[in-house]
């Protein structure tokens, strides 16, 4: 009995250690990879010389992705898309929200409107909601700081980050077009996919507005977009003189580039569907044709000649041959806050 | 169970058992915690964002929600279960295809957690076809765990600024046209397959012949952003046995920054060119066949062989400029871009893989030179052999027969140095009775020999005069 107990007190650590050292020798359980959930051998085939982006769009059964980096959620924003007459079953949705406190609060909102939109009838056919892998270091700021100069270099740039992470995750193969439409554009006229793809255009930009309440106590309408422009002299001069880290921005008096705004030339009275050549783009409301993204147009996180996010992606555009365009009469308006 | 009472045990041993369990308890927390830290868990840590919840499920088959902090990518991605995106661009590629689906095969990362794309453009020969029989026989693998994840296969034609052919494909001027093509291609492969839930995106060049199969493990322990390995070339033993490949890999120097600043907006600066002296040091000339295999080289322009990077370098924008950016362009204006972003860029010159050897121009010609050489040595050959015959068959015969006149005339030697001495013998014994009749037979021999010799002057003159 007693030489029993030793033999057990003896062999009782002996095992524990084995025990130990078999785990850890096995390393650390880990899940099970998981197989993507695809039918037959999981090879599927894509012809991608078909794809094309037509005047026809909505005739061509053209898909569309929509593309909306979100900060915050306006009920009018996802109004306004709902209402979109362009065939939903040809468009996709895909959303980036920022991985802070503020981004959550958009999440939440957006999930219970997707989640009503799509158990609906007129659904979207697919709608991707990613969260940005860094944490918000921008967070904090109002809207006042945002627009601060000093911060819209580093606010530009995590925003370029957000659009690239969008648009190269959720891009297919039979994507021809891409809507960007801002968080904070809540009014556009319902046919705006057709009316844009109408024109044929590589890059095309809407004129952004924003209703307000004028001095008269009438309602009116200013503009709120300045980042769609055609180069001028000044502008070539200054950026000549720049160190390559440095960035022009627009709306701003101290930097007066004299460039040809498209803000400002927007006519009440003018056809709506006027074309203007431009050499920057704002974000607001800005339709690409897939191929020019596909060949690596991006929204460049650093100063590319000087220019950043939506600008510096009209000049890399323009770099790979392609023409940026903007609608100085047709608008889109900019939530007021 | 240590009680005195109830143990029972003499006090030297219960000191042993003491011992042992205070060690084993020690032992067993020193294990958890290394096995804890070398799981990996510790690096997951900083990537999770605690005061946020995880991303809801509608449980909507058209709504998908993904985390991207989840697919940052780590040192251990098979242990994390890491999506890889691998990315082969195919173009006329079907002579490649076996080999570089004998190298997928015999790949260690853990199959399911691949997802293959494949972009086959401008292709004369049946790629496809090859193609789709291999991804069959991949995907039927009676082992599941060999089978891979998605694979998806993309067709994209972009027209030809230049051939294939290994000689169309490295001229100077053809490079800067050619690398904006290929950077085209890249950009539509990548942008089309990538997914929010990939990890690492891993590029390779079908025409490898040589390639760890651990290869993506080991470049992925290094951590970094991007990563390349060394790429050399196997050469027949009259070029030296083996040379760099893969150019494009490479520091930047002074003189390139230079060289960069006098070119125009369009200009592709291109690498082993002599009308682009750069003097940049290149990942290829610093391989040590027997150096650390874990040594890095930090860089500016990488080659496209063989690349692997973060998924997340690419989601944030950084792509195969197909224009030239910073007087690059493709794999090169890649490396730069990514400089320009704040990323990690690396090579390690003593970790080595092997292109094919496909001959250059130079090459060649030297070859065309030895097979010219070869044919030469073989018609010299011939028309010795001939020679020879010809020589041997004129000069055997009258050897033979000068031979057997020879002989003959040693045998009447003989025979009349036998006659001779037969004669003699009569002689001596004739001698004996009677001297005078002995010496006419050996007169009359010489006078036919001389007579023959004599002709011939006459001949000559006859000839001459006529």
């Amino acid at each position: 009995m007693r030489s029993a107990r030793r033999y057990l007190l003896v062999l009782l650590p002996v095992v524990a250690l084995l025990y130990v050292l078999s785990t850890y020798f096995r390393g650390t359980p880990v899940e099970k990879p998981v197989a993507r959930n695809m039918a037959g051998n999981h090879i599927v085939k894509y012809n991608m010389n078909k794809l094309q982006a037509s005047s026809q769009a909505a005739s061509h059964s053209e898909k569309v992705l929509i593309l909306t980096p979100l900060a915050r959620f306006y009920d009018e924003y996802w109004e306004n898309l709902v209402a979109l007459s362009y065939p939903h079953d040809l468009i996709e949705l895909g959303f980036i929200v920022p991985r802070s406190k503020e981004g959550q609060q958009a999440l939440e909102k957006l999930d219970r409107a997707v989640a009503k939109t799509q158990k609906g009838k007129d659904k979207f056919s697919k709608v991707t909601i990613l969260r940005q892998e860094a944490e918000d270091a921008l967070a904090s700021h109002s809207e006042k700081d945002r627009h601060a100069m000093s911060v819209q270099k580093a606010r530009r740039s995590a925003m370029s980050l957000a659009r690239n992470s969008l648009f190269l995750s959720t891009i297919g193969p039979d994507t021809a077009w891409i809507l960007w439409l801002d968080s904070d554009v809540v009014e556009t006229p319902h046919t705006l996919i057709q009316d844009m793809t109408k024109h044929d255009k590589d890059v095309l930009v809407a004129n952004c507005y924003q209703r307000y309440t004028n001095d008269q106590g009438k309602p009116d309408v200013r503009p709120y977009d300045y980042n769609s422009w055609v180069e001028s002299q000044q502008g070539i001069k200054m950026a000549e003189s720049m160190s390559p880290d440095d960035i022009i921005l627009e709306g701003y008096g101290e930097m007066a580039t004299y460039r040809l705004l498209m803000a400002k030339i927007y006519n009440a009275d003018g056809d709506i569907h006027e074309e203007i050549a431009l050499d920057g783009v704002g974000g607001t409301a800005l339709l690409v044709k897939s191929e020019v993204h596909r060949d690596g147009a991006m929204f460049p996180p650093f100063p590319f000649y000087n220019l950043i996010e939506t600008e510096g992606f009209a000049k890399m555009a323009k770099r790979l041959g392609y023409k940026p365009y903007g609608l100085p009469n047709y608008l889109v308006y900019h939530y007021n806050e | 169970m240590f009680d005195r009472n109830q143990g029972g045990l003499a006090p030297s041993t219960r000191k042993t058992l003491g011992l042992v369990s205070v060690f084993g308890t020690a032992l067993y927390l020193c294990l958890s915690i290394l096995s804890w830290v070398f799981s990996g868990e510790l690096a997951l840590v900083p990537f999770t964002s605690s005061s946020l919840p995880p991303m809801a499920d509608l449980g909507i088959d058209s709504v998908h929600h993904y985390d991207l902090a989840d697919y940052t990518g780590s040192a251990r991605g098979q242990d994390r279960n890491e999506r890889v995106l691998f990315l082969v661009p195919l173009r006329d590629a079907a002579a490649h295809l076996p080999m570089l689906f004998a190298h997928m095969d015999k790949m260690t990362y853990p199959h399911v957690l691949i997802d293959l794309a494949f972009l086959v453009s401008d292709s004369k020969d049946d790629t496809m076809g090859v193609l789709l029989k291999e991804l069959n026989t991949l995907q039927s693998n009676r082992d599941v765990s060999k089978r891979f994840g998605s694979i998806e296969i993309f067709e994209k034609d972009f027209g030809q600024a230049v051939g294939q052919g290994f000689s169309d494909r490295h001229g100077f001027e053809a490079q800067g046209p050619r690398r904006k093509l290929m950077a085209r291609a890249r950009n539509w492969l990548l942008s089309v397959a990538l997914r929010p839930d990939h990890s690492w995106v891993y590029w390779r060049d079908a025409d490898v012949e040589k390639v760890p199969t651990t290869i993506m493990e080991d470049l992925m322990s290094h951590d970094k952003d991007v990563i390349v390995p060394n790429v050399w070339r196997p050469l027949p033993d009259w070029l030296g046995n083996e040379q760099p490949y893969d150019l494009n890999s490479w520091k930047e120097s002074d003189a390139g920054l230079r060289l960069a600043d006098t070119l125009d907006e369009d200009a592709v600066i291109v690498e082993g060119y002599a009308e682009y002296a750069t003097w940049r040091p290149h990942l290829a000339y610093l391989r040590d066949p027997f150096g650390d295999i874990h040594v890095e080289m930090e860089l500016d322009g990488i080659g496209g062989v063989s690349i692997l990077a973060k998924a997340a370098v690419f989601r944030h924008g950084a792509h195969f400029p197909a224009f030239s950016f910073q007087k690059h362009a493709e794999t090169e204006g890649f490396g730069k871009m990514c400089k320009r972003m704040g990323m990690s860029v690396v090579g390690l010159p003593h970790y080595t893989i092997w292109h094919i050897y496909e001959p250059s121009d130079d090459d060649l010609r030297h070859m065309e030179w030895m097979a010219q050489q070869d044919e030469l040595r073989e018609k010299e050959r011939v028309l010795k052999e001939a020679h020879d015959k010809v020589w041997q068959s004129g000069f055997d015969n009258v050897k033979q027969e000068w031979e057997r006149e020879r002989e003959l005339i040693l045998k009447n030697v003989e025979l009349d140095f036998d006659v001779h001495q037969k004669v003699r013998a009569k002689k001596a014994e004739e001698q004996s009775k009677a001297e005078a009749k002995v010496h006419g037979p050996e007169e009359e021999k010489v006078v036919p020999g001389v007579g023959k010799a004599a002709l011939q002057p006459d001949a000559v003159k006859k000839v001459v005069q006529g």
